[in-house]
């Protein structure tokens, strides 16, 4: 895996987390009570932080179950030039 | 490679998450405008701008990542290395040496003409000084090499 998938992994990494951050942003930044009705900010920040966290999860799997399975056919194929020769 | 594409579409789904972020408290109206900012819009102004810029990045990295393997796979000419543009430069004396070839091939041809020439000189300046007249030896001497080289 080059130093740029590293990046772009370490990016997605970020955006779940900042996902997680707007989850608990309302009640750490005290703009929600616990217990109350959520307001328009708490419903906002709960929906984008779960778009968030869902979109940059499932890039950074699809990504990484796509880089094992580049890095098995490279094996196959060194295997298999290894057999040939 | 397929796995630079689900990389992209995940940063640009950040990218739109953050800007989303950064203009909700405007278009849900729980900032009004001209008002001091209010606590949730902080945060959301904020968290939506760090989303942004870091999804950015993680785009350009998926996206220049993504080029780097198309060349790799020849898909994409490879761009030339500085190392081939030495050898390249190196290479420049060779082709000077060439044209230097050349010239002496037109130096060979063009030879006869001018021994050519060099008699014909010769022959007008013995008329000249068999008529007896050093007059003309002044523009003689400015056209005869070879009387240049012995003076």
């Amino acid at each position: 895996m080059n130093s740029q998938a590293r990046i772009g992994l370490v990016t997605s990494v970020f955006t779940f987390v900042a996902g997680i951050w707007l989850f608990l942003a309302p009640f750490i930044m005290e703009y929600q009570r616990v217990g109350e009705d959520w307001i328009d900010a708490t419903r906002n920040d709960m929906w984008t932080g779960s778009v968030l966290m869902a979109v940059s999860a499932l890039a950074f799997f699809l990504f990484v179950a796509y880089a094992l399975r580049d890095a098995a056919v490279r094996a196959d194929e060194r295997r298999r030039e290894e057999e040939d020769s | 490679m397929i796995k630079y594409l689900f990389g992209m579409v995940g940063a640009l789904g950040g990218m739109l998450a953050g800007a989303w972020l950064m203009l909700a408290p405007f278009a849900l109206a729980y900032q009004l405008s001209g008002a001091a900012w209010a606590d949730p819009t902080y945060t959301d102004f904020w968290s939506g701008l760090a989303i942004l810029v870091v999804s950015l990045i993680g785009l350009l990295m998926y996206v220049l990542g993504l080029v780097g393997e198309l060349r790799r796979r020849g898909i994409i000419e490879p761009r030339e290395e500085p190392e081939a543009q030495q050898a390249q430069a190196a290479d420049m004396p060779a082709v000077g040496g060439a044209q230097a070839g050349s010239a002496a091939d037109v130096e060979q041809i063009l030879l006869p003409l001018v021994n050519a020439m060099l008699e014909d000189m010769q022959d007008q300046r013995r008329r000249r000084e068999g008529n007896g007249g050093p007059q003309g030896a002044a523009p003689n001497q400015q056209l005869d090499p070879e009387r240049r080289v012995q003076q």
